[in-house]
């Protein structure tokens, strides 16, 4: 799973100062904890959400960049939020954004009278103030910001961003990491220790009232009394989240009526879910696709024909039958709903034609045998049935396929070696972008690398990698000539280089009690609910 | 069979015996079902390609549009994630396990013995070295051992094998061992050794027959325990993969449809734990007769 990734890329220095502060597992307001569940009334309701991993793992708004994106969207706030029923950045911290006619300076109103929990205004000073933090710090998602040149107050509620080359800013300002607008004179001392030990300095509706790590009630979240759009109508006033790993016990716990939202559960449990009285069901495609990665670059994928073969193996409709619901067929490397998505590119599977390249390289039936390895999340049964069956169509051509599921810092670590020979032939992972863009599988899955980080095909094509470095510019300028180039390249990296294999693009399958009004998916902010838009009902 | 004495037996203790005689023929009578069960099940896996109704399926064939359908006329066991008769895979599992269960036996067996009664005959230091290196062995957990070996190989049924034989064999060598000490002191092995008959001889010849009887016992009660290492090492990702068909990675990829598809993870859990039920009465059985 990604957050693995997001929570080693977030630093390995956010997760020592997490464990030096909080060696006690307690901080603040841990006594005034609500109960998980969601029978209070009106005025105290609690949204019990449950996920199947720990939530924190770095408190950092600048370089926080894993699983707690599911807090901190409901504690900070950016200037846009992206709407996937509109495609666009909406307001939030700002009201109105212009840009010049090159894209190449963007300017920023911002809401008027919003303050951030400390008490501080957010203003023009302010949103300079953390997103130059966001960026000195480097860590996470900061390279979201890397056409940013200067930034400058013009007066309160003004900020003007002057960009090295066009972008389109106020998507790169909706994302879901590194776009946060905080308080960066919260603290006197050290800020990212500050955070850590479990404060927050955010502007958004919900505020940290305790957080206790390693406990299964792991955080939770009280309303901001100050927050600019008031708490007037119906609001949940408190967020637990309550950490079970067991999909099965956390369908027992709704079904129970003890949680509110369950983030994740397997397609068989989504179905049954939706037969059930107290229970409502979500399923929405979402901008996260599995990626089979091959090896470019050394062992027997280094061959082009039998990357090309490897993936006229994998049976594309039957894993999408399996998976009842839980996956869809790809179309190319973007999901569908982002620019840059080509339909009537999904793959089929051909047997008799990955049987032909295997042949031509001396393989195949009759042949050389020849032996692959590939690397897949430990625990995903949905990986787990695309190895599965791709394991059984490659046995049937002579190709034994080894699979190891690995825990991720284990299957990450072995994709990066420096020995070529310890690396896999097939990494399988997952990916999404960090703002509502594809820009992201580019750059950073098939971009040159050195050393090695996400771009695990290993691929070195630098007509590609100047082909990827314009896309940032014509998505901001011309939006058919970037539509073009993300076409251009997918033919050249899927179809020419074979580098990679879409299996599929996942569907969020979410169950919530039936009392949780006004959910809805927003696949830029992944298992993110917006607490405050819901209305708790009876 | 009737449990009473013969005529002039020794009448100390009458209840005790009789206790002991009544335990003895009821575990005759689980040996025969173990024996039984063992039967059939070697029988089923040997017709495995005859008797299981899609016989592809216990190799690399998939359906996915037929994926976790309930047991049926057409599918008794149901079928998995990607669409294979469970039952099918069931049968040629039986395959894996029976073999893993042999050849781990043999390769252990032959090693342990054949450490064990030369040590115990040879007694001194040659002893003291075998003895001291099963030691070594014996002082691992045998999962855990089993486990660091398999994790350092490729994930695969010869792994399994080789793995579960090196934890195995030192439990042989200890256990021939210490018989093959008291029968080298008994007189046919002394006279043996009067007349000059090379010690290789006296090993295998004389010692080594009369050693055997507790290993065999044990050999068949550790079949159990063989098929449940192999199939934990599976279940753990470390031994037989994909596509072959194997009980304890079947149990692996089904454990979480237990709740919704029960039959993916219940039917070959039933396999491993009648198989290994099978091997303990047997062996039990067995023991229970010769200590006769």
């Amino acid at each position: 799973m990604r957050w693995h990734k997001r929570l080693l890329a977030a630093g390995a220095v956010a997760v020592v100062a997490l464990t030096s502060a909080c060696g006690g597992g307690k901080v603040r307001g841990a006594e005034d904890s609500p109960q998980p569940g969601t029978s209070q009334s009106a005025a105290d309701a609690t949204f019990t959400y449950v996920p199947n991993l720990d939530v924190v793992t770095d408190w950092d708004p600048a370089s926080s960049y894993s699983n707690e994106i599911i807090a901190m969207e409901n504690v900070y706030e950016s200037l846009t939020r992206y709407n996937p029923q509109t495609k666009k950045a909406e307001p939030r911290l700002a009201t109105s954004w212009t840009s010049s006619p090159d894209g190449k300076e963007w300017t920023f109103t911002l809401r008027p009278g919003v303050q951030f929990h400390t008490g501080k205004p957010v203003d023009a000073a302010a949103v300079k103030a953390s997103i130059e933090r966001t960026i000195k710090v480097g860590q996470g998602a900061a390279y979201i910001w890397g056409a940013v040149d200067t930034i400058e107050a013009k007066d309160a509620t003004t900020v003007v961003f002057k960009l090295k080359y066009p972008t389109a800013l106020d998507l790169v300002a909706s994302a879901g990491y590194a776009s946060y607008i905080y308080d960066t004179t919260a603290a006197t001392g050290d800020l990212g220790k500050w955070f850590n030990e479990g404060h927050d300095a955010g502007s958004g509706p919900y505020t940290i009232d305790s957080w206790q790590k390693g406990q299964e009630t792991e955080l939770t979240l009280k309303k901001f009394d100050g927050y600019w759009g008031g708490w007037s109508g119906q609001h949940y006033s408190k967020i637990a989240f309550r950490v079970t790993p067991e999909l099965t016990t956390a369908w027992q716990l709704l079904q129970r009526g003890e949680v509110s939202f369950v983030q994740r559960l397997n397609s068989q449990l989504f179905q049954q879910a939706s037969g059930t009285a107290n229970v409502q069901t979500s399923q929405t495609p979402s901008f996260q696709n599995l990626l089979a990665l091959f090896n470019t670059e050394s062992g027997p994928l280094k061959d082009v024909r039998l990357r090309q073969a490897v993936q006229k193996a994998i049976d594309y409709d039957g894993l999408v039958a399996a998976l009842k619901g839980a996956g869809e067929q790809a179309s190319g490397l973007v999901p569908d709903g982002l620019l840059g998505f080509t339909a009537g590119q999904a793959p089929k599977q051909d047997l008799p034609g990955a049987e032909a390249l295997l042949k031509e390289a001396g393989y195949g039936p009759g042949g050389k045998p020849l032996d692959l390895t590939l690397t897949y999340a430990q625990g995903d049964s949905d990986q787990e049935v695309l190895v599965t069956l791709l394991t059984s169509a490659l046995d049937k051509l002579n190709v034994k396929l080894t699979a190891k599921p690995l825990q991720w810092t284990t299957q990450w670590d072995q994709g990066k070696s420096k020995d070529t020979s310890k690396r896999q032939d097939i990494f399988v992972m997952y990916w999404y972008p960090d703002y509502a863009d594809a820009y992201s599988w580019f750059v950073n899955v098939f971009r040159s690398a050195d050393p090695i980080s996400f771009n695990l095909s290993y691929m070195k094509n630098d007509g590609i990698d100047k082909e990827i470095d314009k896309l940032p510019e014509l998505t901001a300028i011309d939006k058919a000539g970037a539509e073009q180039a993300y076409a251009d390249l997918q033919t050249k990296i899927i179809g020419e280089q074979a580098a990679v294999a879409v299996p599929y693009v996942q569907n969020y399958q979410r169950a919530y009690a039936k009392s949780v009004q006004g959910y809805a998916d927003n696949p830029a902010y992944p298992n993110v609910v917006f607490v405050y838009d819901l209305k708790p009902g009876a | 069979m009737t449990i009473s004495g013969p005529a002039g037996a020794p009448t100390l203790q009458p209840q005790l015996r009789r206790t002991a005689l009544r335990g003895l023929a009821g575990m005759d009578r689980l040996a025969t079902v173990g024996a039984v069960l063992l039967a059939v099940i070697v029988l089923a896996a040997l017709l495995a390609p005859l008797i299981a109704p899609y016989p592809d399926d216990g190799g690399s064939a998939t359906h996915p549009l037929e994926a976790l359908l309930p047991p049926s006329g057409a599918h008794w066991f149901g079928t998995d994630q990607v669409g294979r008769d469970v039952l099918s895979r069931v049968l040629y599992g039986a395959r894996t396990s029976l073999l893993i269960a042999v050849a781990v036996l043999v390769i252990a067996g032959v090693v342990g013995v054949v450490l064990g009664v030369v040590a115990g005959y040879a007694g001194g230091w040659v002893r003291d070295v075998i003895m001291r290196v099963t030691d070594v062995f014996l002082a691992f957990p045998a999962l855990l051992l089993s486990l660091a070996l398999a994790v350092v190989l490729q994930p695969s049924v010869t792994t399994v094998i080789v793995a579960i034989s090196v934890t195995w064999w030192p439990w042989y060598a200890r256990l021939t061992a210490s018989v093959a000490a008291s029968v080298s002191t008994r007189g046919f092995v002394d006279s043996a050794r009067c007349l000059g008959v090379p010690a290789p001889v006296i090993v295998f010849r004389h010692v080594l027959p009369n050693s055997l009887t507790p290993v065999l016992v044990q050999l068949s009660l550790d079949g159990g325990g063989v098929i449940l290492t192999a199939a934990a090492l599976s279940y753990l990702g470390l031994g037989a993969h994909e596509p072959t068909s194997e009980w304890g990675l079947m149990v692996q990829q089904g454990q979480s449809l237990f709740t919704t598809d029960w039959w993916v993870v219940t039917c070959p859990g039933v396999a491993i734990l009648i198989t290994a039920f099978a091997f303990n009465v047997l062996g039990e059985g067995l023991r229970a007769r010769l200590a006769r």
